[in-house]
């Protein structure tokens, strides 16, 4: 039996698969080869070697498994797609899409009203005059429906709004507001910021006039009751 | 390994850790599959030292073998479903383990190699690993110096021969369930593990000759032998 033959067969012998035939033929071999005798030598050693340098995992090896379980046992349950989920229904769904229908419907009504701006009431404006107090005029121009609008003081005022298209106004108050200029010229856009600061200014501006007016009528009528309610007639130096 | 409370096993109480041992491979996995975690714990134990030690013979690199090692464990456990007796369960194991470490292998294949433009960092900036003062030092050299030369000449061999090689050395699969999990003839798995061994045997030769490491190995062994007898 040649050398080579003989090698392939130690290979299998080493694994306990020699043919029962051949193992004979193996056997004389070796005890006649020293080479081949070496060579199966060394193939020993060298299982020996790698059993004996088995690796060591680290410490911390199970822990880490475990987090690691833990994570992909939480991603596949993530992914997972159960029967109930599919069984169930969404009962809901139809005021949901209700609600989002009615919120898209109000978001463009409110557009609408912003771009075209708030004005006075149908039928027009007022043309007038108020009296507010000493130095402070306030004159509108267009409907009466106009009259419950005074945060749009502040300047001569034309608007076509949303409610009372083709209105002009003018609204002016001597005194801290400037009168004579032309504001807007279509109510109020909505599209400047330093439009809301002038409204928000002239309102409180109004509301400070309003009290004021609202203390003068006080006392102007608390002034009339003292005189209807004393019984002293005007008097007359010249007779006296 | 402790991974959550265990469920009853068909209405029985579930047997314990130590009663587990008595269970084939293929009995475990049925367990885990019918949500017995200690199943999986035994199954842990008894495979993922020669799972780590067969991966990191492939990949060299020990944390990424301890990170293959345990993504196959992972899918085994994920998986467990699908397992079917129809194949053994170390079979079943290490093809996960060899279709990953392949996989692995592969993409480092393509991925370029940086070379780090930083010095070499100084000695005291170097992980001090702490010497066992009841050791004898020499004895660890040794023994680090005769798994550096493994190590080195298992590397080494070609890796279509080095898969068939170190299952069979390594895990002492049959050489069926070796052509299982390579899905080669068996005829194949025969001739690449003789091919393996005999390039193996050339790569240790200097080993072989040097006594130092000789009288190393035969120290091991009697560690080794000693520490079963103290198990028993």
């Amino acid at each position: 039996m040649r050398c080579q033959k003989v090698r392939e067969y130690i290979s299998l012998e080493m694994d306990e698969l020699l043919p029962p035939a051949v193992t004979g033929d193996v056997t004389s071999h070796l005890d006649s080869c020293a080479d081949c005798r070496d060579y199966r030598e060394d193939l020993l050693l060298g299982r020996r070697a790698l059993e004996a340098t088995t690796p060591e995992l680290s410490e911390n090896f199970e822990w880490k498994l475990q987090l690691k379980l833990n994570q992909a046992l939480q991603q596949s349950a993530g992914q997972a797609v159960y029967p109930w989920d599919e069984a169930d229904p969404d009962k809901w769904g139809w005021f949901r899409n209700f609600g989002a229908a009615a919120a898209v419907g109000m978001a463009a009504v409110l557009a609408l009203a912003m771009f075209l701006g708030p004005v006075g009431g149908p039928g027009g404006g007022v043309n007038g005059s108020d009296e507010l107090s000493p130095g402070v005029t306030l004159s509108t121009n267009g409907g009466p429906g106009s009259a419950d609008r005074r945060p749009f003081l502040g300047g001569n005022f034309s608007g076509r709004g949303l409610y009372s298209p083709g209105i002009q106004r003018s609204v002016s108050a001597a005194g801290t507001i400037r009168s004579g200029g032309t504001v807007f010229d279509r109510g109020w856009s909505g599209r400047n910021v330093n439009d809301l600061v002038l409204i928000n200014r002239l309102r409180n501006q109004n509301k400070r006039l309003s009290g004021m007016l609202f203390q003068q009528q006080q006392e102007i009528r608390a002034m009339r009751a003292l005189l209807d309610t004393s019984d002293i007639k005007a008097l007359n130096l010249e007779q006296e | 390994m402790n991974l959550s409370r265990d469920e009853n096993f068909n209405g029985q109480p579930a047997p314990r850790r130590a009663e587990l041992r008595d269970f084939r491979d293929e009995d475990l996995i049925v367990m885990v599959q019918e949500g017995q975690k200690k199943a999986f714990d035994e199954l842990v134990a008894r495979y993922k030292g020669r799972l780590f030690s067969f991966i990191l013979r492939m990949v060299k690199d020990p944390t990424l073998a301890e990170e293959l090692t345990q993504e196959t464990l992972i899918r085994v456990y994920i998986h467990a479903a699908k397992y079917r007796e129809i194949a053994k369960f170390s079979t079943w194991v290490f093809t996960i383990a060899t279709n990953l470490v392949r996989n692995k292998m592969r993409q480092r294949s393509r991925r370029p190699r940086i070379i780090s433009l930083n010095p070499a960092p100084e000695d005291d900036e170097m992980p001090v690993d702490p010497a066992d003062t009841t050791a004898d030092p020499s004895e660890g050299i040794h023994r680090e110096e005769l798994a550096g030369i493994i190590n080195e000449a298992t590397s080494r061999i070609p890796e279509k021969y080095r898969i068939p090689f170190l299952l069979r050395e390594v895990d002492q699969l049959s050489y069926e369930e070796i052509q299982q999990v390579t899905g080669l003839k068996l005829g194949t798995v025969r001739s690449r593990i003789n091919r393996a061994r005999n390039r193996f045997r050339q790569l240790i030769k200097p080993m072989l000759k040097n006594e130092t490491l000789l009288q190393e190995l035969e120290k091991i062994e009697a560690r080794v032998a000693e520490e079963k007898d103290n198990d028993y």
